[in-house]
């Protein structure tokens, strides 16, 4: 006669209690979301910044006849400014006039290879005439923030802008630059943008660097 | 197996998940956190040259210098990482070059040839190579083959037999008197307190003479302390009177006495005039002599990196490097040159221009780098010339429009001296911060790279060499700018 054998005891399979296995599947799957929206926020801020560059090196609108625009394009290879004429539509009201002569500088400067880069997606916001001769030129916070920084190619970019204004409306003969609607000490480090630039001053200044 | 107590058990599997890998993940935090601190003190280097201060970083709470950091004011170094290794060459002043060779994460390393072993591990940070504190006095040692005394509590480092010792002699005469004497001259601040004059030497290498405290047997002056730490050195004379100290002997000797009482009140008048009583009058300090000062301003600094020439060379690093060059070249040709800036610290614009103007110097040199263009720049400022008079005062604005022809001439005369050297140059004028806002002659110098290899612009020949003609250039034209009285 055989005894009846005790039935063994119930033991639990070895690991970890499933409230933990569910908390680290969430949290796994949470964590993968969250890699995958990153890696999305990545792409999207590189396409923005390629479609601001790419907005930047179009022409400026068109709304007219080309006209010749002069330009005093900077190099800083030699440190020098070169008197170039191209033709572009411009508009017809004067201060919208000036913002148009401008970024059709600054697109020269944003095609590669560029004599004198500037930052990308730099643009100028808008051209105030305080009066019949004082320009005041508002750029964006790019134009500032990604300007190469030295003493002379920030002189450069300054002396471009002001020339090139002048070249083209020669009743601007005073201009401020503004960053982003403010008053900034230096456009990267090096240049002064609190002083009011005379046109005649910095024509004197460019005759030197020839 | 079955547990008997479950509840602890997943509470034991829930630390040991959870828990304890956050602790781990916390730690690492720390640890980096460590590693990379920001800077934690200073120390204060003194040599037969200069004095300077350079940032010392905590690693692990050991404190840890900067080879390129301390050596850079004392000869020319070239100092690169390369892959874990980190090679260094310096030159002494009409020395030969000596090399040495470190490791990163290693405490093995070889001074001219020689293995020695760092007291840790020797730390790359940025590119630039870090060794304990503790071995700085030994390494300088080796590579200068001059006696380097290190003061690790009082962040002090001392090249060569520059220690300046004092010795302190009492006059006991009514009113008492007391003299310390110096081999050299100081200029410490000075600050008073009731019963207490305090003498604080930032730049001078002034160490104790043997007892820190001397106690004299006198009722008024009853005796000084001398003390060091945080780079600097304070000697405190108490008394129980008010206590005032002057200079004689140029400058090498500090006399100490009680404040005179204030005149007593006059007396009523009476039918028969008294002689007055005798006082010593003070005497009126003789006007120190015309002195010609060139002050150096390295552009940007802490925050402030100014232009990045290359991923790992920032333009503060780069002018600062060349400042300590200049002020050297120029001591070599006996002018005095003082820096705006000796450490990595930010100083605004406008603050640049009050103390440039403050200190009155007969030529003020900003120094910029740039990695755009070729060669060296030689600026002045764009402002139109104006008549106006330098004795009186001065728009803030247009301040250097009355010295703008001694700027010229300055300008002029180091593109000459870069001319001889063959170093590519253009002279010209800039809207340069704050350079219109210094009331002295001023100039500007940028240097970019000498050739198409960006790296060449911290080389220690380039920057010699443009150091050289900037010293050479301002010496040449020392006669025609004006030395001015202090």
């Amino acid at each position: 006669m055989t005894l009846p054998q005790p039935e063994p005891p119930e033991t639990k399979a070895p690991g970890a209690p499933r409230y933990i296995l569910v908390m680290f599947a969430v949290l796994a799957i949470v964590a993968i979301g969250l890699g995958f929206y990153a890696l999305h926020l990545k792409r999207k801020v590189a396409r923005d910044a390629q479609a601001a560059a790419e907005q930047q090196l179009m022409a400026p609108p068109v709304n007219g006849p080309p006209e010749p625009v002069i330009l005093y394009i900077a190099n800083d290879s030699d440190g020098t400014l070169r008197k170039t004429q191209l033709n572009v539509a411009l508009p017809a009201e004067r201060s919208e006039r000036a913002r148009a002569v401008l970024r059709t500088l600054l697109a020269q400067y944003l095609k590669p290879p560029s004599p004198h880069p500037v930052g990308p997606a730099s643009d100028v916001r808008a051209v105030y005439l305080l009066s019949e001769d004082t320009a005041v030129v508002d750029t964006n916070s790019a134009f500032a923030d990604a300007h190469p920084s030295g003493v002379l190619a920030e002189e450069l970019t300054v002396a471009s802008l002001v020339l090139t204004l002048n070249a083209n409306d020669s009743k601007i003969a005073r201009v401020k630059i503004l960053i982003n609607g403010q008053e900034r000490e230096t456009l990267a480090g090096h240049a002064d943008l609190k002083r009011f630039y005379e046109a005649g001053t910095i024509g004197a200044v460019v005759k030197d660097m020839q | 197996m079955t547990s008997r107590f479950p509840l602890a058990d997943n509470r034991s599997r829930l630390w040991l998940g959870l828990i304890l890998p956050a602790l781990a993940l916390a730690a690492l935090v720390a640890h980096l956190a460590t590693v990379h601190a920001q800077p934690a003190d200073q120390l204060t280097v003194y040599s037969a040259q200069t004095s300077y201060s350079v940032p010392l970083l905590d690693v692990k709470g050991q404190p840890y210098a900067g080879l390129v950091d301390v050596l850079e004011p004392l000869g020319s170094i070239d100092a690169r990482p390369d892959g874990k290794k980190y090679k260094l060459k310096f030159t002494a002043p009409g020395g030969r070059a000596v090399e040495a060779q470190f490791n990163e994460g290693k405490d093995k390393s070889k001074l001219l040839g020689q293995n020695y072993k760092l007291p840790a591990d020797f730390v790359l940070q940025n590119d630039r190579g870090y060794v304990p504190l503790s071995s700085v006095a030994e390494i300088l040692n080796k590579l200068l083959a001059k006696p380097v005394q290190l003061h690790p509590a009082a962040r002090r480092l001392f090249v060569g037999e520059v220690p300046i010792r004092f010795s302190l002699e009492l006059d006991k005469s009514n009113p008492p008197k007391l003299v310390v004497s110096f081999p050299s001259q100081v200029n410490p601040t000075i600050a008073t307190q009731p019963g207490r004059v305090r003498f604080t030497f930032r730049r001078e290498p002034v160490v104790s003479s043997g007892q820190d405290t001397t106690n004299f047997d006198d009722p008024v002056i009853t005796g000084a302390v001398f003390a060091e730490h945080d780079g600097l050195a304070e000697l405190d004379v108490m008394g129980t009177a008010p206590l005032m100290a002057s200079f004689a002997d140029s400058g090498k000797t500090i006399i100490i006495t009680p404040v005179p009482p204030p005149p007593p009140a006059p007396p009523p008048p009476t039918p028969e005039p008294q002689a007055p009583a005798q006082t010593q009058a003070p005497q009126p300090k003789p006007p120190s002599g015309p002195r010609f000062l060139v002050l150096i301003d390295p552009a940007h600094g802490g925050a402030d990196s100014g232009a990045s020439i290359t991923a790992s060379l920032v333009e503060k690093d780069v002018v600062l490097a060349l400042a300590r060059r200049v002020q050297r070249e120029l001591a070599s040709r006996g002018i005095v040159a003082g820096m705006l800036r000796n450490s990595d610290v930010a100083i605004a614009l406008d603050q640049r221009a009050a103390s440039v103007n403050a200190a009155r110097p007969a030529l003020y040199i900003t120094l910029h780098a740039a990695n755009t263009g070729r060669g060296v720049h030689v600026f002045t400022s764009l402002l139109p010339a104006a008549n106006l008079s330098r004795d009186g005062f001065l728009p803030w604005d247009t301040a250097q429009a009355a010295f703008l022809d001694l700027s010229g001439v300055a300008a002029g005369s180091v593109a000459a001296e870069l001319e001889s050297r063959k170093l590519p140059n253009t002279t010209l004028v800039a809207p340069l911060r704050p350079m219109n806002n210094i009331a002295a002659p001023a100039i500007a110098v940028e240097i970019a790279p000498p050739d198409d290899n960006v790296d060449n612009i911290a080389s220690a020949e380039y920057q010699e060499q443009v150091a050289q003609s900037i010293a050479a250039g301002i010496a040449a034209v020392r006669s025609k700018l004006p030395e001015v009285r202090p």
